[in-house]
């Protein structure tokens, strides 16, 4: 943990969420407790339910307009605001070798009309070419790449909603092997009729706002968003004197090998992931003071999460504080890992335990401290973001504040 | 000076070739007539002729799959038989799945379109949409051999096989995983057809049954490639072990220099061979074989693009390596006699200055 080649930091966070563009909306959305969560009626075809959305986006430049995805979109103004600190258009930035690695779940299945399954060249023909070029996953990545006009490896990861918690993973690890001297790691996902169309299907979402963890919760509700992390190692950022952020301590990564949707009951793989996550950054349970969860509000996840947090935890001198912050702005998907990496590091270098909204009856669980009500103010070295997804994908993040001694 | 990271140990494929274990026996395969939806005129790609998928892995069952879910079943499937390893001996929390695509599970999308164009958006099929995701194939891979380690789908413009492969290299390396099952592949549809032809990149020879002429485009394909990838140095090399290559370091990149930075990779040696992971554009005018020209110098074999693998043009990596390495079996002539041992250059090239370039050692 001391080679400073070898020590992970965020040194820039760019957020788009439901809050607005940039990652002072989230903080200030997040520590004051606002639900972006609406009813959401006549803007998507065939859905009425709840959703948060965001609003504001900037159009792309003439003609360029079909050339980019909503998610693309997303990805390029949440990149923006996380090189806002650095000189991007300098020829030695884009010349440096810096690779971007993204994450997505809807890419561009947000500009495909049903009417490709019928007629594909007829729906090219009438438009649809360049819009199902945006299709691939790969495409938000290379969106990022031409945005800020660097050239180092590109590469976009999809494992459902662990997507981008799995590319801020695989980053860091591309930086530990000198892949590239700074990676853009994050996630990008837009609100489609085909995923809430889908997680309708499977009878998913909750038509009110969602209740994480509650005894009464009834599923999940889909949000859209973009969050990219600066990552870099700690040496590189002391050679260009950059701020630290906070230090991504540990990482792992496991799955379920259990279900294609369900998690497994007893939430091994994500225990077994935590547990990875911790050994990697050398510390005890009882050295991480917060987790924000995965917490979709869905029946069977908020189960098994909450026995891996029981199991991980067990013999913690207090139970351990845990809070899903998808009770804010909803379920992200591909996003999700990356916004929750954001408000995790906000929560670290604010020592803000942020609640979970509307948890008025918990689930029964005696090692962990269902934060509700309000924000609880207090120093938080070390933080731990857990993410999880269909096919039984999981990751962890542990973050540090270096401000604490958290990257000794 | 490289060091040798991981070992291919066992290889796995559905490809228009079939279902195989092991190396790909080389015969020349011509584009066959598109059956699977009605075209206007002769539509040829090289197709994975259709097969029973439990006849060749025992007791597995895909009916509601994505083709690509399938094949990365049996494919897989077949390269850890051909590695001989036991999974009963392995802890499987240490087992990774790191998968490559371009395009995904494309078949259950496009039903799940279908279905919304039939029944509109309120009345979807809930069945093809989880298997729709892009990890789809991945997580049933780790389902079906109970894999707990990392899984992990990869898409990278061009060089979803190299990411996937260089992706597993390093979580060995980081000892985040013992053992790597490394796949790259997808599906024909039709959308994804009609989407190359009115992009204009297929060749002639997809509306005539003329042989492959050198022209502009390719011949669309379909399958999915698995290898077994081993750390090397960490534990002990399993005695009984075949090694098919050495993977040794990779690079790539969306620009830049490519022949210095391929360079610098491969430090003082010089490969003896150069594998084009290709594009589909013909060798004579095709940019990797110009790079692998200047890489390599006078003295490096370059294989070219093999058009069954060329016509995957974002996952073909896996493809291409295997079908190197099976020429090179049939050929007998073993590298390492060469000036600079088996040292092998797996090089792709994407848009103006895109490559990627994985360094391997043949034994």
């Amino acid at each position: 943990m001391n080679d400073p080649r070898k020590t992970i930091v965020v040194t820039g966070v760019g957020v788009v969420s439901p809050y607005g563009i940039g990652l002072d909306y989230l903080q200030a959305g997040v520590l004051s407790g606002k639900c972006c969560l609406a009813p959401t009626k006549d803007v998507y075809p065939g859905f009425e339910g709840t959703t948060a959305q965001v609003c504001g986006l900037t159009r792309p430049a003439n003609g360029a307009s079909s050339r980019y995805s909503r998610s693309d979109r997303l990805a390029m103004e949440a990149a923006q605001d996380a090189v806002a600190n650095l000189d991007c258009k300098s020829v030695a930035f884009r010349e440096s070798g810096v690779g971007v690695f993204m994450a997505s779940t809807v890419a561009g299945l947000s500009e495909i009309d049903p009417e490709i399954a019928d007629d594909p060249a007829g729906w090219y023909r009438r438009g649809g070419l360049s819009r199902a070029a945006t299709y691939p996953a790969a495409r938000v990545a290379d969106a990022v790449g031409e945005h800020l006009g660097i050239q180092g490896p590109r590469c976009a990861v999809s494992a459902a909603c662990a997507s981008s918690a799995m590319a801020i993973a695989l980053a860091a690890n591309m930086l530990l092997d000198g892949a590239a001297p700074m990676m853009l790691a994050g996630g990008s996902d837009a609100l489609c009729p085909f995923t809430l169309s889908g997680f309708s299907s499977l009878q998913a979402l909750d038509p009110e706002p969602c209740r994480p963890f509650d005894q009464n919760r009834k599923g999940l509700n889909l949000g859209e968003g973009a969050a990219v992390l600066v990552l870099e190692t700690l040496a590189g950022a002391a050679d260009r004197h950059a701020d630290v952020l906070a230090v991504l301590r540990g990482w792992a990564m496991t799955n379920d090998a259990f279900h294609t949707t369900a998690p497994q009951q007893q939430g091994n793989g994500l225990r077994d992931c935590m547990r990875l996550a911790m050994e990697m950054a050398e510390v005890s349970g009882d050295e991480i003071g917060y987790v924000n969860a995965h917490g979709t509000g869905t029946p069977l996840n908020d189960i098994a999460e909450t026995s891996a947090y029981e199991t991980v935890f067990h013999g913690r001198k207090r139970p351990i504080p845990v809070s899903s912050t998808k009770s804010y702005f909803g379920h992200c998907l591909g996003a999700a890992g990356a916004l929750e990496a954001a408000i995790t590091i906000t929560a670290v270098r604010c020592g803000a335990l942020l609640p979970t909204l509307r948890l008025t009856d918990p689930i029964e669980s005696p090692g962990v401290n269902w934060l509700r009500g309000g924000v609880r103010r207090e120093a938080l070295p070390l933080a731990m973001s857990v993410s999880a997804g269909f096919g039984g994908s999981n990751t962890a993040l542990i973050f540090g504040d270096e401000r604490l001694g958290a990257s000794a | 000076m490289t060091v040798n990271l991981a070992a291919i140990t066992g290889i796995g494929s559905v490809s228009p070739y079939g279902p195989l274990t092991g190396l790909i026996p080389p015969r020349l395969l011509e584009p066959e007539s598109i059956t699977a939806w009605t075209t206007a005129g002769l539509r040829r790609a090289f197709v994975v002729k259709p097969f029973r998928h439990a006849s060749v892995v025992p007791g597995l069952k895909t009916r509601r799959l994505d083709r690509l879910s399938a094949w990365a079943l049996v494919a897989s499937s077949l390269a850890i038989q051909d590695s001989g390893i036991d999974l009963r001996e392995l802890d499987r929390s240490r087992v990774a799945v790191v998968f490559g695509t371009g395009f995904g599970c494309a078949e259950l999308t496009e039903a799940f379109y279908r279905s919304a164009l039939v029944n509109g958006w309120s009345g979807t099929d809930p069945s093809p949409f989880p298997e729709g995701l892009a990890n789809a194939p991945a997580s049933h891979v780790a389902l079906w051999h109970r894999l707990r380690g990392p899984n992990i789908t990869v898409g990278s413009k061009s060089f979803a096989g190299q990411t996937a492969l260089i992706q597993a290299a390093s979580l060995l390396l980081h000892g985040q995983a013992d053992l790597a099952i490394v796949l790259a592949g997808d599906t024909l549809t039709r959308a994804v057809y009609e989407w190359y032809e009115a992009a204009g990149l297929l060749s002639p020879a997809c509306y005539n049954s003329e042989p492959l002429p050198e022209g502009a485009g390719f011949v669309p394909s379909e399958g999915v490639a698995a290898v077994v990838l081993e750390p090397v140095g960490r534990r002990p090399a399993r005695i009984e072990a075949r090694t098919y290559a050495h993977f040794s370091s990779g690079r790539w990149a969306a620009g830049g220099q490519p022949v210095e930075t391929v360079r610098q990779m491969l430090g003082d040696s010089v490969p003896s061979l150069i594998i084009c992971a290709g594009d589909g554009r013909p060798c004579a005018s095709s940019s990797t074989t110009a790079l692998a020209r200047e890489i390599g110098g006078p003295s490096a074999a370059i294989t070219a693009a093999q058009p069954v693998a060329a016509g995957l043009p974002d996952s073909s990596a896996l493809l291409h390596l295997i079908l190197a390495l099976s020429d090179r079996a049939l050929s007998n002539q073993p590298l390492s006699s060469q000036p600079d041992g088996g040292r092998a250059l797996l090089l792709g090239t994407s848009g103006d200055s895109g490559f990627a370039a994985l360094l391997l050692d043949l034994p």
